[in-house]
C-alpha cells in the first residue's frame, strides 16, 4: 500500500495498484468494472434499507446510480440439501423458515407438491383452514412490507401502527398454528389444528377492523405529498422487464398483467371464492404500493367468504400418512401464489425414504435479480425506494 | 399547484383504477411444443399429466439448442421460472421451468451434461434473469455456463472449498428412467434413448 503526505493511507491507490487486497472478492469482482472517476459504494449487509442481510454494491456518478449489483448469501442456509436428508416429514418445519414472513405459503408448496406426488386428497374443512391461514399471513406480510417500507423512505410511525394490526393476525394464527413467526401446521392429506369458537370470533372482529384502518392508512400515508412525490414515477418496471426477470406477484400485476396462481392454475378449494385481482394501473413504485394495499383488500375478503361458509368435517385425510411417509418415484412442480410472487416446489423422488432432489423456487430471488437494470440511472436515494418496493425478504432470496 | 392538486386527487387511488380484470385460464398448446422442440433436434419428448406433474410437456434438448428454444419461449410471452438441476446415474439434468402469462400450467425444457464436461451455453441472453439461476447451479452443482457474463459464486462464499454440494455420491445416484422426468416419452434419438436405458418409440 502507498501512503499519502500525511501517512494516511489513499484509497485511491490502493484501487488502482493490482494486487493490493481492498474490500473483498465481490467488491474487487464489481470494482474492475467501473469507470474512471466513479465511486463505489457498498450498502450493507448490515443496513436498515436492506432489510435483513442483503448487500448491493453501487457505483456512483455523482449521486446516480450507474450499476449496481446485489451479493446474496449471507443468509443462506442450504435448504434445499437439507431437503434431501431429511424425511418429508421431518422438513415441514423448514418452510416455515425460508419466509417468514408468509410461512404458510411455503407450507402449501412444500406439502402440497408431496400430495400430488402421493396423489393425496385433503378434506373440505382443512382447505378452507388453509386458505383462512394463508390469506391471514398475506396480510400480515403486507402490512409488515407496508410500514417497512414507509420507513425507508424516512417515515417512522406507521411500521408502529403495521406491527399493532400483525400482533393481532399472530394471536389468530397462533391458534392453529401454535406459533407467531415460523409457522408449520400443514401436514401430508391435512392440517394438524383445528379452528375453534375463539378463533373464528377473533377473526370477525378483526376483518371490519382492518377495513376501518385502511381507511385511516389511505389519509395517513397513501395520499401523502412527500410520499407520492418519493414514489411516483421511480422505477416503472413493465411486463417485458418482469418476463426478462421471471418477476411476478405485485410487481408483475402492478406492470398491468393481472397475473396470480390462485385464479389463473387454481388450487386448493380457491375456486369457491369470489375475488378481483388487482393490477395496475400505473408500474411505477407507487403502482406496487397500490396494488399491494388493494391485495389486502381482498385477501380480507377471501377470508370473510371462508369463515361464513367454513363447512364442517375432519381436518386429515382417512389413513393419513404416517411419520415413515415415503414419497413414490417421480416428480411434480407445484406452485402457489405468496406475498411476493410464485412459490414453486420441484420434488422428485426415487422411493426412498428421503426426496431425491427439492428446489425451492422463491419469488424473491428472481424479482430481485431485476433491481440492477431497474435501477440503473436513477438517484441513489430513489434506488432505495425502488429496492423497498420489491418487497424483499432475504432468508427466502438465500434459502 | 393545480397539477399538484391533481396529482393528490384521492380519486387517482379509488379502487375504480384497479379494477379487477381476470384472464381466461388456458392450457397450454401442448402439440405446438411438442413440434417447435422436434424442429430444435430434441432427443426425447414427453407428455405430462398437468394436475399431478405441475408441468404439461417437457423435452430433452441438445446443449445446442438450448438458447433457440428459449428465445422461441420468450416471443410467446413465457417467463422463467427457475433453472432445476439434478445429478441422475447418467449426468446432470437440467430442468428449464417456464410459465406463460397468460395461461394455467408450465412446460419445461431440459439438458443432460456429462459428468465428463459439465457445460452448458447461458441462456442470458435471451432472459437476463437466467444469470444468478445459472450461478446457483455452478455453487450446488458445479456446472459452468459459457458466455454468462458473472460465473462467480451467488450463494456460497467465494472462498468455499468443498465439492459442490448438491452432488451426489455413487452410490445414491438414481438413473433418469427412475426419477420420473420422462413421462409420455417418445425418443426420437436412439443413442440418448439407449443412455437413459428407453427404447424407441411411445412408452409411458
Amino acid at each position: 500500500m502507498t501512503s499519502g503526505p500525511l501517512n494516511m493511507v489513499n484509497p485511491f491507490a490502493v484501487l488502482e495498484s493490482p494486487g493490493t487486497l481492498a474490500g473483498d472478492f465481490y467488491a474487487r469482482s464489481f470494482e474492475k468494472k467501473a469507470g474512471p472517476n466513479r465511486v463505489i459504494l457498498n450498502l450493507g449487509p448490515q443496513h436498515p434499507s436492506t432489510h435483513g442481510v442483503l448487500r448491493v454494491l453501487v457505483e456512483l456518478d455523482g449521486e446516480y446510480v450507474v450499476r449496481a449489483e446485489p451479493v446474496l448469501g449471507y443468509l443462506h442456509r442450504m435448504h434445499e440439501k437439507m431437503g434431501e436428508v431429511k424425511t418429508p416429514w421431518q422438513y415441514i418445519p423448514n418452510m416455515g423458515r425460508v419466509d417468514y414472513l408468509h410461512p404458510l405459503a411455503w407450507n402449501w408448496a412444500f406439502v402440497g407438491a408431496a400430495e400430488k406426488l402421493a396423489g393425496l386428497t385433503v378434506p373440505e374443512r382443512a382447505e378452507y383452514l388453509r386458505v383462512i391461514g394463508c390469506e391471514l399471513n398475506r396480510i400480515g406480510s403486507h402490512l409488515l412490507w407496508w410500514g417497512a417500507f414507509v420507513m425507508d423512505l424516512g417515515g417512522f410511525t406507521p411500521i408502529l401502527y403495521a406491527f399493532e394490526e400483525r400482533e393481532k393476525i399472530n394471536d389468530i394464527l397462533q391458534i392453529i398454528t401454535g406459533s407467531r413467526l415460523t409457522m408449520a401446521n400443514f401436514r401430508f392429506g391435512g392440517v394438524i389444528t383445528d379452528a375453534d369458537d375463539r378463533f373464528i370470533g377473533l377473526i370477525q372482529e378483526f376483518i371490519p377492523y382492518l377495513r376501518k384502518r385502511l381507511v385511516m392508512y389511505k389519509g395517513l400515508v397513501t395520499d401523502n405529498v412527500i410520499l407520492r412525490r418519493r414514489l411516483e414515477g421511480i422505477g416503472p418496471m413493465d411486463v417485458d422487464l418482469c418476463q426478462r426477470y421471471g418477476a411476478t406477484g405485485p410487481i408483475l400485476r402492478a406492470a398491468g398483467l393481472p397475473r396470480d396462481l390462485r385464479k389463473d392454475c387454481p388450487y386448493g378449494v380457491y375456486p369457491k371464492f369470489n375475488f378481483p385481482i388487482p393490477s395496475g394501473p400505473v408500474n411505477d413504485s407507487f403502482g406496487r404500493y397500490l396494488v399491494r394495499l388493494k391485495e389486502i383488500e381482498t385477501s380480507l375478503d377471501i377470508v370473510e367468504q371462508a369463515v361464513n361458509s367454513l363447512p364442517n368435517g375432519p381436518i386429515m385425510m382417512d389413513k393419513a400418512p404416517k411419520v415413515s411417509f415415503k414419497l413414490p418415484a417421480g416428480e411434480t412442480y407445484f406452485a402457489v401464489e405468496g406475498a411476493r410472487g410464485q412459490i414453486g416446489v420441484h420434488l422428485v423422488s426415487d422411493g426412498g425414504k428421503n426426496p431425491y432432489r427439492v428446489k425451492l423456487r422463491a419469488p424473491g430471488f428472481s424479482n430481485l435479480s431485476l433491481f440492477a437494470e431497474a435501477a440503473k440511472g436513477s438517484l441513489l436515494a430513489d434506488a432505495i425506494a425502488i429496492l423497498g418496493s420489491l418487497d424483499l425478504v432475504i432468508p427466502e432470496i438465500d434459502r | 399547484m393545480s397539477d399538484q392538486n391533481k396529482n393528490l386527487d384521492a380519486k387517482n387511488l379509488d379502487a375504480k383504477n384497479l379494477d379487477a380484470k381476470t384472464i381466461d385460464a388456458k392450457t397450454i398448446d401442448i402439440d405446438k411444443w411438442l413440434k417447435a422442440w422436434k424442429a430444435h433436434g430434441a432427443y426425447t419428448l414427453s407428455k405430462h399429466d398437468p394436475h399431478k406433474d405441475g408441468i404439461a410437456v417437457s423435452a430433452f434438448l441438445p446443449l445446442t439448442a438450448l438458447l433457440g428454444a428459449a428465445k422461441e419461449l420468450y416471443q410467446n410471452k413465457f417467463l422463467l421460472l427457475d433453472l432445476s438441476a439434478l445429478e441422475a446415474q447418467e449426468g446432470y439434468v437440467v430442468t428449464y421451468h417456464f410459465d406463460h402469462l397468460e395461461s394455467s400450467f408450465r412446460l419445461a425444457f431440459r439438458a443432460l451434461v456429462s459428468r465428463k464436461k459439465p457445460s452448458l451455453p447461458s441462456i442470458h441472453p435471451i432472459f437476463p434473469g437466467a444469470e444468478w439461476h445459472e450461478r446457483e447451479a455452478y455453487d450446488f452443482f458445479g456446472l459452468t455456463f459459457d458466455q454468462n457474463p458473472n460465473l462467480i459464486p451467488l450463494l456460497l462464499p467465494d472462498d468455499f472449498a468443498g465439492p459442490p454440494p448438491l452432488r451426489k455420491t455413487t452410490a445414491a445416484l438414481a438413473p433418469i428412467a427412475k426419477l420420473g422426468l420422462l413421462g409420455q416419452v417418445e425418443i426420437l434419438d436412439a443413442d440418448f434413448g439407449a443412455l437413459i436405458g428407453q427404447t424407441g418409440g411411445l412408452s409411458s
